[in-house]
């Protein structure tokens, strides 16, 4: 299963017009491990994510993903790839005229042929893995709490037992205890579902619990890269003062702790 | 067949019943996999399950599986020979099997009960028009004591929309309304030679009916449907609770300038609409029936009285205060998700025209008794 990396991003240039957001980045990502990418606003995170998944073409540069040239593969094999992965957006985005159990069936019908029989239990086991309630199926997204949203949303990126998973900001907007369980969930789908998980992230408890390698963008360039032990000690003024914001948070608490 | 092209297979030693699993088990064999699974014909006992010839396990695979089992009044004794990341998948699935198994379904109405609720609906959609009316008109009233609390440039902007831009269509639409009316009159009329009274049909019955309706459900199309579609994606946005939260209140700051605008809109678009008409048939009576424009000027000047044109306008405020009530009623209260805003979108235009032609309805019938 293991050897050849599952993303392999080589020399991406991005332009918004005379704006460079990427100048050369490369990276690569091994099978079986949660890779976080960080920067700061406007470091292009998430126009790096949308590059990688095939919905923003960069301006030069390469994109492998499972071994498939994402930018020069024929459409029928960009249709193969897209049930290989799953993508879970920043709001979760969610057809909301669908139920939650609808929403994750949506792709399954679409794509495999599940035995009738079988869908409706398949569909409750999404859910169930992705650490919803039995009875969230049958409610629409808009009754749902935004954590609960993410998770189904999950539970949808899940409907094709993919290999990779992306996250946009999946604890942003929710409150730390829910954050972390959902942190938790991620863990779970890298080591118990064998997942390869890329997530955009501004939360330094999500890169400090969870995350086994971290990859940090800043002036269009990979800056540092590894796990994060190391990457805080990386000499860079913005990493600095990022990882700085969490000393003077924790400082006190720690030393009473001690 | 051999074995390798078997998914899975029962063998039997020692009373102990072992099921083998072999080859890739995951989504997009799923079919195959299941069919498979009938086939061996699972007996009713605590089995063996050995997973050395698998070379992958999905959580769907692992699902079939384990249903299948139970479905047979089966067990699981032992898992021999699966790897690690196979035994996780099976863990994580069997962990949650009984959170799976029953169907919470939509609870499921009758008719009548179906009927029923419709009519509770319907009477709590119009005690709700009611609500806001009365709100809007306390707003007004509000707005009347206070002038400084109207917002002029609101009042202004919808103006401008509702008005200004919707004069090209309803100029287009009644001219040709006009057309078609006088050329159907006058080929009736020519019959009797009464050429010069289809003046006075087209004059009487487009400023007194169908000039009021036909731009009053123009505008339900266009504006009813707009404020409904603007303030519901105020409610997603929460801008209108960001409105109530800064200590205004969106009746005087979205309401009532839209309602106002379209009450002063409405008559003028319906009195652009009557002249535009009757330039239509005016256009069509020369070559058609003999009247040259003088002369169907001068028949208008006779045929139609003032009160005809009065009945319209009055008509088209009535019908504006409808619309515009409806419409702001239907946007402020979407629920908040983006499939709602279509429904209240295509419910207010079905309620304005609907509205619209029951009000004409009731007003025909009224103005004829009041000798109008």
């Amino acid at each position: 299963m293991s050897g050849a990396p599952v993303i392999e991003l080589d020399a991406i240039v991005t332009r918004f017009g005379t704006q460079t957001v990427h100048d050369g980045v490369s990276f690569s990502l091994p099978r079986g491990q949660i890779a976080a990418l960080i920067g700061g606003s406007g470091s292009g995170k998430s126009v790096l994510l949308r590059e990688i998944i095939g919905l923003h073409r960069p301006t030069s540069g390469s994109v492998r993903l499972l071994g498939t040239d994402v930018w020069s593969a024929p459409e029928e094999e960009l249709a193969v790839l897209r049930r290989r992965f799953g993508m879970l957006f920043q709001d979760g985005a969610l057809f909301s005229s669908l139920t939650v159990a609808q929403n994750v069936a949506t792709p399954l019908i679409e794509h495999a042929r599940v035995p009738a029989h079988l869908l409706g239990p398949l569909v409750r086991l999404r859910i169930a893995l992705a650490g919803l309630p039995v009875e969230a199926a049958t409610k629409m997204p808009s009754e749902l709490s935004g954590g609960m949203r993410k998770r189904a949303a999950v539970a949808r990126a899940l409907a094709l037992e993919p290999e990779v998973l992306f996250l946009d900001e999946p604890t942003s907007g929710l409150d730390p205890i829910t954050a972390r369980a959902f942190d938790r969930l991620l863990r779970f789908l890298c080591d118990d579902l064998g997942l390869t998980i890329l997530v955009v992230t501004h939360d330094l408890d999500t890169l400090l619990g969870i995350v086994d390698r971290t990859i940090v963008l800043a002036d269009g360039k990979v800056i540092a890269d590894g796990p994060v032990k190391e990457i805080m000690r990386v000499d860079d003024p913005w990493l600095q003062s990022y990882f700085r914001v969490r000393t003077m948070l924790e400082g006190p608490e720690m030393n009473r702790g001690t | 067949m051999s074995a390798s092209a078997r998914d899975c297979w029962l063998e039997q030693a020692d009373g102990q019943d072992t099921l083998f699993l072999a080859g890739a088990w995951h989504l997009p064999r799923i079919a195959r996999i299941d069919a498979a699974l009938a086939a061996a014909g699972i007996p009713a006992s605590a089995l063996v399950l050995d997973g050395a010839a698998l070379t992958a396990l999905d959580t769907a695979a692992a699902l079939a599986l384990l249903r299948r089992i139970g479905a047979a009044a089966a067990s699981v004794a032992r898992l021999e020979n699966f790897s690690v990341s196979h035994l996780r998948v099976i863990e994580a699935v069997l962990g949650r099997l009984g959170d799976i198994g029953v169907e919470a379904a939509r609870p499921r109405h009758g008719w009548l009960a179906v009927l029923g609720m419709h009519v509770l609906d319907f009477r709590g959609l119009m005690l709700s028009h009611l609500d806001f009316l009365g709100r809007s008109a306390i707003a007004l009233g509000d707005a009347a004591l206070r002038p400084r609390a109207l917002r002029l440039r609101e009042l202004a902007a919808q103006f401008h929309h509702v008005c200004v831009e919707a004069i090209p269509v309803v100029v287009l639409v009644t001219f040709l309304i006009g057309v078609v009316l006088a050329y159907l009159f006058g080929m009736q009329a020519e019959k009797y030679g009464a050429n010069i009274f289809v003046v006075d049909g087209v004059a009487i019955g487009t400023t007194r009916e169908l000039s009021p309706i036909i731009v009053a459900i123009i505008v339900a199309g266009r504006s009813g449907a707009a404020f409904t579609a603007q303030l519901g994606t105020m409610v997603l946005t929460e801008e209108i609770d960001a409105i109530r939260t800064l200590g205004l209140s969106p009746m005087q700051v979205l309401v009532i300038p839209r309602l106002l605008a379209l009450v002063v809109a409405l008559p003028l678009l319906v009195f652009v609409g009557d002249v535009s008409s009757l330039a239509g048939a005016m256009t069509v009576a020369n070559p058609l029936l003999d009247i040259t424009p003088t002369a169907f000027i001068d028949r208008v000047h006779w045929g139609l009285q003032l009160q005809h044109v009065i009945v319209g306008l009055t008509k088209a405020a009535v019908f504006a205060v409808f619309i515009a009530i409806i419409g702001c009623r239907m946007g402020m209260s979407v629920s908040r998700d983006s499939r709602s805003i279509g429904i209240s979108t295509t419910s207010t235009v079905v309620q304005c025209i609907v509205s619209v032609i029951l009000l004409d309805a009731f007003f025909a019938i009224v103005f004829q008794e009041l000798g109008y």
